[in-house]
């Protein structure tokens, strides 16, 4: 062979030889270049059709230009010998390199990142590789990364590339399986259908090899390696390998393709976000000694008693809390707290004898969830953020958006919907929150697009009748629908309308502002909508336009009667363009009859020049009889009803831009002098008509 | 020499009320400097820096009157009698903080 003319290359000399074929420097006459030219063996029994898939593969595997994919210059066939003519790569395998005993985290973090870019670019134009492996990449003298053989695998006819090995940098014996069936992802080994996740797969069992110098599955037969694939979990790799590293290694190595990342992209994007994290240097033992509570001195306290009603007001330079007592007339004003950030959620909590408020507050000193259990005079202030993605996503927290209590016999669980989209869950009254996986994995998850805030999963509502059922609202993704307690979940948009897309009724995508359950029929859902107002009587499963007779189906809340299934509240806004209230006169309107029609109620608010906006979570009800309703727009202005909305009053003006209203009734016990920075000791007995009394009310 | 840090009024509280702070440290480049920081003061850790360890978008660290943000961000050296200065964004970041968000559509 050495001497010969393929094409226009010259072989010079042998440099590798694997199951596939030998691999030769050569010399492109015409080009003027150095190469590396596979011959493909004769007993490789190719046969034309596999030939040709092999042509056409190859061809496709030369489109990808991407500086860490061995660039691949042409195909062809010399008298029944086929050839691959590539770019000539000059460097050691990684798995040469990790042979004794792996490579710095540095260097692992840095070669991943280059491997993880370069399965990127692949799979973005269809092209899997399907048998990555520390013996196909190459880190030349520079540091560079070079994936070899991309996109050959699969066209391979079965004779082919059987062989361990289609490396010129490694000579591998050709006699065992050891060479590629380490590498191979368990839907695989199963027979059944792989995709671009399997070279994720293979991709975790590369960095685990680069990080230690082993393999994650060993054997000493091929049956012992496919077993320990199929059913075993790696031994954890601990230090000096960082736990960003490893947490990105176990989550490439999750049995489920779906419990993977899903897009190269991503693992790169985690692998980075380790590289970066090196600033980040925990420490336990010096958090404990540091306070955790910041005392208000200089903010004016309301003073709340038994039986007092509080308002919760979330805006956009901080929260208020207005308080009054059953006959809502006088108000006095607690705050602001949490000077200059805006805080988009607040909730009252008062299962298991608690009187706690929860608001989100968020600053360009980043996120956090926050709470108070003596009326505002103080406030927790955690040194580190309650809630963060963990470093394995890639993703950082931008907001909190809505805090929902679970269910009253689970007084210590609550969730946080977030910014980006995600839900977050704590089971012990907020010491520590998880990231609820089974959401944030959705393949759908990447293909949602921001709304006009930002990607955010702004509303959780709770089925009080099956503990296990659970909807989440995104913007702009739609609902989505859990019946095992968040481990998997559903899109539940059929029949809600999108405006912005070619598809009117696709999947998911669509921007939902606010969804509203009523307790007494949980199969019943009310949901505004980007443009629509819509029901649905079986669960989400399908939706009904109900916008009879409103002036525009464009706003933002809805807000249950807390006794009425059939009663809700809305306030429309003009237009999508326009979010100002229609002709610029303030009216909420109410059905009473589950949509069929829809009344306005007007008395007593400005009905003239009044371009008021009020967000989804500005609107809420009580469960006084009759049912008191409260609003705040982005002008500052808070208004209230104390007869079911047929009249209104102004509660008061020049708050910052509203955000979010809640509402409470304090049932035990005189606690406005409960003393800073110290949660209640008394124990109080919850009696059922308390927690439904100061329970969060609809939304 | 240490490295100074001038810590801002916000951060105070997590620095026992210290507006200046000194660090023995043989730091070579920002990212050493921050870290051995908040091993001390581990509450300003995430009022700068994003759970991913970047330094949050509107919050701007001078070595100097360097902004590091053009300097090489984390990985700008640090040399013994360096005075480092954290200052939340002063225009564009408060308010881009604030105002996102209220009516997405």
């Amino acid at each position: 062979m050495i001497g010969q003319i393929l094409g226009h290359c010259r072989i010079l000399a042998k440099i590798g030889e694997g199951g596939m074929g030998t691999v030769y420097r050569a010399y492109d006459e015409v080009l003027h270049r150095d190469v590396a030219v596979k011959v493909v063996n004769k007993d490789a029994r190719l046969d034309p059709s596999s030939s040709q898939r092999l042509l056409h593969e190859a061809r496709a595997s030369s489109s990808l230009a991407h500086p860490n994919i061995c660039t691949i210059h042409d195909v062809g066939e010399n008298e029944g010998e086929f050839y691959i003519v590539m770019e000539l790569v000059e460097g050691k395998s990684l798995a040469a390199m990790a042979e004794v005993g792996g490579l710095a985290p540095e260097s692992v973090l840095r070669y991943g990142v280059q491997i993880a870019s370069a399965l990127a670019r692949a799979h973005d134009r269809g092209i899997v590789h399907r048998d990555l492996k520390a013996a196909n990449i190459l880190i030349t003298n520079e540091g560079l990364v070079k994936v070899l053989d991309f996109g050959l695998a699969k066209q391979a006819g079965s004779g082919i590339f059987e062989g361990p090995t289609r490396s010129f940098a490694t000579m591998e014996d050709t006699s065992s399986v050891s060479g590629t069936l380490p590498y191979m992802a368990p839907e695989i080994l199963s027979g059944n259908a792989d995709d671009h996740r399997s070279d994720l797969w293979a991709l975790g069992v590369v960095l685990y090899e680069a990080a230690s110098g082993r393999l994650p599955f060993e054997g000493r037969t091929g049956f012992e390696i496919s077993s320990a694939i199929l059913r075993e979990i790696p031994n954890p790799l601990g230090p000096p390998v960082p736990p960003g590293l490893w947490a990105v290694i176990q989550r490439c190595l999750a049995k489920e393709p779906i419990q993977r990342y899903q897009r190269a992209g991503e693992v790169q994007a985690a692998l980075e976000a380790v590289q970066s994290a090196a600033i980040v240097s925990p420490d336990p033992a010096a958090e404990s000694t540091q306070p955790r509570t910041t005392i208000l001195h200089s903010v004016r306290h309301a003073h709340v008693r038994k039986g007092d009603f509080l308002l919760l007001v979330g805006t956009t330079k901080g929260a208020f809390i207005l308080r009054s007592n059953a006959q809502r007339t006088r108000w006095d004003v607690g705050g602001p707290y949490f000077h200059g950030h805006n805080v988009y959620s607040m909730a009252f909590d008062s299962r298991g004898g608690r009187h706690r408020i929860w608001a989100s507050t968020q600053s360009y000193w980043g996120t956090l969830l926050r709470s108070s259990d003596d009326f505002g005079k103080s406030w927790t202030n955690p040194q580190q953020a309650p809630i963060r993605f963990p470093s394995d996503t890639g993703v950082s927290l931008k907001n909190i958006w809505q805090i929902t209590l679970g269910r009253p016999d689970e007084p210590n669980v609550l969730y946080c919907g977030v910014e980006p989209a995600a839900l977050f869950e704590t089971r012990d009254a907020g010491e520590s929150w998880s990231l609820v996986r089974g959401l944030f994995d959705h393949p759908h998850r990447p293909r949602w697009m921001p709304g006009n805030g930002g990607l955010a999963l702004h509303t959780i509502v709770l089925d009080p009748a099956n503990t296990q059922r659970m909807y989440v609202a995104v913007s702009a993704g739609g609902v989505y629908r859990t019946e095992d307690g968040g481990s998997t979940w559903t899109a539940q948009n059929q029949g809600i309308r999108v405006m912005f897309m070619p598809d009117k009724y696709p999947e998911f995508g669509q921007c939902v502002h606010k969804i509203a359950l009523h307790p007494d029929r949980p199969e019943r859902l009310f949901l505004q909508n980007h443009w629509g107002l819509y029901r649905s009587d079986n669960c989400g499963d399908k939706w009904t336009d109900i916008a009879n007779g409103v002036p525009s189906d464009f706003g933002f809340s809805v807000v249950m009667h807390p006794r009425n299934p059939d009663c809700v509240y809305i306030i429309p806004v003009e237009s999508d363009e326009f979010r100002c209230a229609c002709d610029g006169r303030l009216r909420v309107y109410r059905t009473r009859n589950g949509g069929a029609s829809w009344e306005p109620l007007a008395r007593g608010l400005p009905q003239k020049g009044a371009y008021e906006t009020v967000l989804r979570d500005a609107m809420t009800a009580d469960s006084f009889d009759p049912v008191g309703l409260y609003f705040g727009t982005r002008s500052g202005q808070i208004f209230g009803s104390r007869d079911e909305g047929r009249t209104w009053q102004k509660i008061r003006d020049g708050f910052p831009s509203v955000l979010c209203v809640r509402n409470a009734v304090v049932e035990d016990g005189c606690v406005g002098l409960t003393p800073p920075a110290t949660k209640p000791t008394a124990k109080h007995q919850t009696k059922g008509r308390s927690k439904s009394r100061t329970r969060r009310s609809s939304r | 020499m240490a490295i100074v840090f001038h810590i801002p009024g916000a951060l105070r509280e997590f620095t026992a009320g210290r507006s200046r702070v000194e660090i023995e440290n043989p730091a070579t480049t920002l990212a050493d400097a921050l870290s051995a920081l908040w091993t001390i003061y581990p509450g300003v850790r995430d009022r700068i820096a994003t759970e991913q360890g970047q330094v949050r978008e509107h919050i701007n660290i001078f070595i100097g009157q360097e902004n590091t943000r053009y300097t090489g961000g984390l990985a700008t050296p640090v040399a013994a009698g360096s005075e480092i200065s954290i200052v939340p964004a002063v225009s564009g970041g408060c308010e881009d903080c604030a105002m996102p968000g209220g009516d997405v559509g």
